[in-house]
């Protein structure tokens, strides 16, 4: 095992421009918000950004101007709305907008876990979203060699880094995930980097105490950073809820045309608000 | 007298009542009112259901809801942890057998489209996006889409965008597979020969008329078409301690 341990700055170092990149969670649950943060302050760009049902993390890097695409099978702040940088810039044209549905992107992500170049999918014929697919080479119709049975074939989506923000791992990376997993096992697995931040470093005899609760062993991670409050202001459970009233100020600073405003105070911690 | 009865309330009722006892059911993003509707159906008519969370947990004793339909705090005190690609899995196999979706514009075959208003390329308007809409519409069983605000700007007589396949958009197979709307003005169905949308109730306080009105085509009318049944106030009294703060009302303001 090799100590895997380092800070932000350095974890959000794996992500070079123009990359491939899914993060951990959904909606508000357990996003790596604070890395998400530092991509903001470390100014990447055109990133490529993969998700089901992202919220927050896509729309603070496409408002942040670090975002060239977005595939995503629903992007939107839930009963708050629709999410505001996602939708200003898909219809100025300045953000590719590719639309998948979660079946196929959850699929993609299976599929490159598994080491498989495509993994078939029922449902789907007959949306226009396979127009979408076809456009970029991302889902073709197949016959299944044994039944003749219609299927969708998924290409497989191996990001070229995943983040996930976990409540509890090692300095090897030996990761422990609690309540919901989500997609992050299998985006790990899928992902050619992975780098893991976590609420609380515990020590590797700790975690030999318990094999079963690891669900990511440390030969897959590159990176882990201790990062308490990481996942603010989405939820990481068992540590804090969903701090609703953050999102609704969010959501005022993009419908006021004071986005600027809210990255300074919440992203580069300038006080100008 | 029934027209005291809030909206939001007479369409979770509604909804509630498309489940049946034993039923596999899963509520997606952004869904108070499925969630509403399916705890509801648990402690009244269906108290065997599966209850899968959009949040993971499986039959959880949901005390109450929050902004947030994956909110880890809706997983309170539930048998098991359910991943969606488990659940979609399930689906795969047939055994999901309720889904409730949303939809931002949808026609007289079902369609549903949550994609985009105008090009898909440079869109006038960009939505949210489908979810699970194009994967589960044809293969669930049932499939309830709940509008909150019927218009004929929402019930339209082609969809911009196909993104959850109407009955035009299906395989034979896929056409014996049952979709219910269920919107602010009454529950509509597909229960005819030829799968066209047509009233089957109108809430209280509303009217075929109305509802009529309010569609961008022309809209069939069951045979047996009839008033909303009315939720009890055991009922209403169960949905407001689920949902104190009101976070159903969300949608429709």
């Amino acid at each position: 095992m090799k100590k895997v341990l380092t800070g932000l700055q350095e974890a959000a170092g794996l992500v070079e421009d123009g990359a491939l990149v899914t993060f951990g969670g959904a909606t508000f649950s357990r996003v790596p918000m604070e890395f998400v943060r530092e991509l903001v302050r470390q100014g990447k760009k055109d990133l490529n950004l993969i998700d089901r049902e992202p919220a927050m993390d896509f729309d603070l890097l496409i408002g942040a101007g670090c975002v060239a695409k977005v595939r995503a099978g629903m992007v939107a702040f839930e009963v708050f709305g629709m999410a505001p940088n996602f939708r200003k810039k898909s219809e100025s044209g300045e953000l590719v907008t590719k639309e998948g549905a979660c079946q196929p992107i959850i699929a993609g992500f299976r599929a490159a876990a598994m080491g498989l170049p495509s993994l078939p999918v029922k449902g789907m014929l007959g949306s226009d979203l396979l127009t979408i697919s076809d456009v970029i080479g991302s889902q073709k119709q197949i016959q299944d060699p044994f039944t003749g049975e219609t299927m969708i074939a998924v290409r497989a989506i191996e990001p070229d880094v995943a983040i996930i923000h976990a409540q509890k791992a090692d300095e090897f990376g030996n990761v422990r995930i609690e309540g919901p997993f989500y997609e992050d096992v299998i985006k790990a697995k899928a992902a050619k980097k992975v780098v893991v931040t976590v609420e609380e470093l515990i020590s590797n005899t700790e975690i030999r105490k318990m094999p079963e609760a690891t669900t990511i062993p440390h030969f897959i991670v590159d990176a882990v950073v201790e990062t308490p409050k990481g996942a603010y202001p989405c939820s990481c459970f068992n540590y804090y809820d969903v701090d609703y009233d953050h999102i609704k100020q969010y959501l005022k600073a993009a419908a006021k045309d004071q986005f600027k405003n809210y990255l300074d105070k919440f992203v580069y911690g300038r006080e100008s608000v | 007298m029934n027209d005291k009865i809030d909206t939001p309330d007479m369409m979770i009722y509604a909804m509630a009542s498309e489940i049946e006892n034993f039923d596999t059911v899963l509520h997606g993003v952004s869904s108070p009112l499925p969630i509403l509707a399916m705890s509801v159906a648990r402690k009244t008519h269906a108290p065997d259901m599966a209850y899968i969370s959009g949040s993971e947990g499986v039959d959880p004793e949901l005390d109450r809801i929050y902004p947030s339909s994956f909110d880890a705090r809706l997983n309170r005190n539930a048998v098991a942890y359910f991943g969606l690609h488990e659940a979609f899995d399930l689906a795969q196999r047939g055994e999901l057998k309720i889904m409730f979706l949303g939809a931002a514009q949808v026609d007289r075959y079902g369609n549903t489209n949550l994609s985009v208003i105008g090009d898909v390329n440079r869109p006038k308007v960009q939505l949210p996006g489908g979810a699970a809409s194009a994967f589960l519409m044809p293969i669930t069983p049932k499939v309830v889409i709940w509008v909150t605000r019927q218009s004929s700007r929402v019930f339209v007589e082609e969809v911009d965008f196909v993104t959850g396949q109407g009955y035009n958009h299906r395989t034979d197979e896929h056409k014996k597979n049952e979709i219910v709307i269920i919107s602010n003005l009454g529950v509509m169905n597909f229960k005819n020969p030829d799968r066209l949308m047509q009233i089957q109730y109108y809430h209280p306080g509303h009217s075929v008329d109305e509802i009529k009105e309010n569609t961008g085509f022309d809209i069939l009318v069951a045979p047996d078409v009839s008033e909303s049944p009315v939720p009890g106030p055991d009922i209403i009294k169960l949905i407001n301690q689920i949902d104190p703060e009101g976070v159903r009302r969300s949608e429709f303001r």
